[in-house]
């Protein structure tokens, strides 16, 4: 669509982040054609290049999450590497920095330093807990936001342990929330011609996916405690994940047309009218899900079931499992799983960044090797000629991976 | 900041959407500054504001959901009803709808007739599955899009069933993905002075989720097939919930020296130089025996505050398992105004999650309140089409507007 490739073409961004959340709001900006460069501590970079699976020692996980990201591989410590850093943020559109609160501003890049070297900058930090509060500077990962907003304890069995989350759902929403903040503060630079500084937390993503537990606690004045229920909740009823004749199945029929629905798949359209069934509670309390599993085993299998409930319009679907999920004809025709390239491993697939634009196609991103545009930034952005940059490397001022 | 109350002071946004996922990305844009206009279907509107749990009839839900937002309630099948919303199309700068795929365009609202008459506008559409694809045309709700993306199989015991996300997610951030490509095109908009169409779903979005599982299955050719592990943190070790004295404790130590500070901490120093246990992989197999080790020193503890406290000193990272009442009254959460407190004419005070983006330039909290059904009628379509009084009366005893009698 006219003159640019994508919608961040022309937009640069030091990503000074690694494992999770810090390095997917770096590759969302890549995925929107952004220059992304990527600053690792020397000499062995970002902490997730350690991460399974591997290939000769090439981390698929980094690979994910850092596709489309420059290398530059630097000992903050050291002035010289400092320095660099400084002169790179000099001339970046956004700065993205992940360290535990306090951490970037004991090495001299707090938002104070950064908006004398660069006012229209636009720094992001993301942390587990946000930049203030009591437990700023704590150290966490995913599943401690998850802990803290209340919602691990909401999965599992109402008599049983709480379960833990099936990936780090809170590190991803955490990124694509920086992304969305960078790009609103963007815009604001557009009118205003100033960057901000932007706090973002992996607790306040989490909290945020609440999208009925809060306002149910606190608007009943706390006579109604939400805790897990299992598969199924007290307030939706047909309504959950129930075990069907070959795997489990996600049934959900909260309206009364729905559960009309149900009634006549299951062969007893006559249970619709009955009172004892007519509102999602009594459902609920009433014996309705093993109505709908036994129905469900007396099937010849999973497709009849999800035949006779389509046919009612009543949403269904099967659990499916990740390697299912990834070769599913529907998540492969959209692209939601997007088969890229790496040098190591040859073709692998990843998700697809959710934040679609129709004008633009996906762009080809690859994972950087450590280090791999020390020479490039360093020249292009900085100037330094090569015998500065052999000098550099000489000192372990900067460090790559020989390959 | 200047001349702007916040970023998106000034620009106006069409919101045709219902239960959580759309009406998310427009009250985000909301909490932002931008004006909303909620069309809602004569004579019910939105079906959030028929959900749990209410007082004097007023859903604290749909409060939640749409705070800041006008609300234009309208018969959209009637030939004024859509001459109305064509005649907003024009004067907006996003449009937002999160019909099933095919039912905007039947409405007359499909990109190609909006972009016709407004090339600026950006309209963003979202759905359970998307625009395209084999799926596409199912009817989507939260769990539906998490079970295609392989997330619920993902979570539960490994030997036990699988088990429903705890909130829905996927819901609220396909909201906030969508908030985010409207962001980013409007940015586009700048440069290029031209709209676009942005399709956003559900099931995209949960499996974007999946930051260790799917590069884990494609990279290692199937051999490792990722399902659920219970309280352990697929793909990485030691990580998970464990059973603490009074509560549920999350622990992970999956750097080189969270490990070895951890082996310390559990007197076992010599572990964390053992190179069986040297790095994530390797303790992802030993998960079984370090767990027992973890849970054994769990155990000799006086308590949860000792836990958490001898833990914190050593740098690793822990977590009570909160409730959700807990997690509200949280004096963290509190402080940093990760819970909102709103003020609603019938609800009175209660809490909410607040928008997770933070501007240094923009005061967080917002008095945003959410509109009663058709609130706004008189006011919209005079202000923006210039209808007259009569004409409005006119419209509303056709029944092609309507309101609550608040």
């Amino acid at each position: 669509m006219g003159p640019f490739r994508h919608v961040m073409e022309g937009y640069r961004v030091v990503d000074f982040t690694q494992f999770v959340a810090g390095p997917v709001a770096g590759r969302i900006l890549a995925e929107m054609g952004a220059e992304v460069i990527k600053i690792e501590i020397a000499p062995r970079g970002d902490g997730s290049r350690v991460f399974a699976a591997f290939k000769d020692n090439r981390s698929a996980f980094f690979v994910q999450h850092n596709r489309g990201k420059k290398s530059l591989c630097v000992d903050p410590k050291k002035p010289a590497g400092l320095e660099i850093i400084k002169g790179l943020i000099a001339r970046a559109d956004v700065f993205i920095e992940n360290f535990t609160p306090g951490v970037i501003g004991r090495m001299g890049l707090g938002y104070e330093a950064v908006r004398a070297i660069n006012p229209r900058v636009v720094m992001c930090s993301l942390s587990s807990f946000g930049q203030d509060g009591p437990l700023a500077l704590a150290p966490g990962f995913d599943p401690s936001g998850a802990a803290y907003s209340g919602m691990i304890d909401m999965q599992g069995e109402p008599d049983g342990p709480p379960v833990g989350m099936g990936g780090a759902v809170g590190d991803t929403n955490a990124g694509v929330s920086a992304a969305a903040a960078i790009g609103f503060a963007l815009l604001h630079r557009e009118r205003t011609g100033t960057g901000q500084y932007l706090d973002i937390a992996l607790v306040d993503a989490y909290f945020h996916c609440h999208d009925r537990s809060v306002h149910i606690y606190s608007g009943s004045k706390g006579a109604i405690v939400p805790r897990r229920s299992g598969n199924h909740t007290p307030f939706y009823c047909p309504a959950g994940i129930f075990k069907g004749k070959d795997r489990y199945l996600v049934i959900t029929a909260v309206t009364q047309a729905q559960w009309a629905g149900v009634c006549r798949a299951m062969g007893r359209p006559e249970l619709a009218a009955d009172p004892r069934y007519d509102t999602n509670e009594k459902r609920a309390k009433g014996g309705v899900v093993e109505m709908v599993e036994r129905w469900l085993q007396s099937l010849p299998g999973d497709d009849e079931a999800m035949r006779l409930l389509e046919r009612e319009h009543v949403p269904v679907c099967p659990v499916l499992s990740v390697a299912e999920a990834i070769n599913h004809p529907h998540l492969r025709q959209r692209g939601t799983v997007a088969t890229i390239q790496d040098p190591v491993y040859g073709t692998m697939d990843v998700p697809a960044s959710p934040v679609r634009f129709t004008q633009f196609p996906p762009l080809d991103l690859r994972a950087p090797m450590l280090g791999e545009h020390n020479a490039e930034i360093l020249q292009n952005y900085l100037g330094y000629t090569r015998e500065r940059i052999r000098e550099l490397e000489a000192q372990g001022v900067i460090h790559r991976d020989n390959r | 900041m200047g001349a702007y109350s916040h970023i998106l002071d000034g620009y106006k946004i069409l919101d045709f959407t219902q239960f959580v996922a759309g009406p998310t990305v427009t009250r985000l844009l909301a909490e932002m500054g931008a004006e909303v206009i909620k069309i809602e279907l004569a004579p019910g509107g939105d079906p959030l504001r028929t959900m749990y749990t209410f007082k004097d009839g007023r859903s604290s839900l749909f409060v939640q959901h749409n705070r800041g937002k006008m609300s234009l309630c309208l018969d959209a099948k009637s030939a004024a009803g859509r001459g109305i919303l064509l005649d907003l199309a024009r004067a907006a700068d996003v449009l937002v709808e999160n019909f099933t795929p095919g039912a905007i365009a039947r409405l007359g609202l499909g990109y190609e007739a909006v972009s016709r008459i407004n090339p600026r506008i950006i309209m963003c559409s979202i759905s359970g599955f998307g625009q395209s694809g084999p799926l596409a045309a199912k009817p989507g709700f939260d769990t539906l899009g998490a079970s295609y993306a392989g997330v619920i199989d993902m979570n539960g015991y490994a030997e036990g069933g699988p088990c429903p996300p705890g909130a829905a997610i996927g819901d609220v951030t396909a909201g906030l993905n969508g908030a985010a490509s409207i962001g980013f095109a409007l940015l586009h908009r700048e440069r290029t002075g031209r709209g676009q169409y942005l399709d956003i779903s559900l099931l995209d979005t949960y499996f974007h989720c999946h930051d260790f599982s799917v590069q884990a299955f494609s990279a290692s050719g199937g051999a490792i097939s990722p399902t659920r592990t219970g309280p352990n943190v697929p793909g990485y070790a030691p990580a998970g919930v464990f059973r603490g004295k009074q509560r549920s404790i999350v622990v992970m130590a999956i750097t080189a020296a969270q490990w070895r500070s951890l082996c310390r901490v559990i007197g076992r120093p010599e572990l964390g130089d053992d190179p069986e246990f040297a790095t994530s992989t390797e303790r992802v197999e030993r998960m079984p025996l370090i767990r027992e080790l973890i849970q054994g020193w769990l155990d000799t503890m006086p308590g949860d505050d000792e836990i958490i406290g001898v833990l914190e000193a050593a740098r690793i990272p822990v977590a009570p398992v909160l409730s959700v009442a807990e997690a509200v009254n949280h004096p963290h959460l509190r402080q940093r105004g990760t819970v909102m407190t709103v003020s609603d004419p019938v609800l009175g005070l209660f809490d909410v999650p607040a928008s997770p983006w933070r501007f240094s330039e923009f005061p967080q909290a917002r008095n945003l309140r959410a509109p009663f059904l058709g609130e706004h009628n008189g006011t919209i379509l005079k202000q923006y089409l210039g209808y007259t009084e009569q004409r409005l009366q006119q419209l509303a005893g056709d029944g092609i507007l309507h309101s609550e009698n608040r």
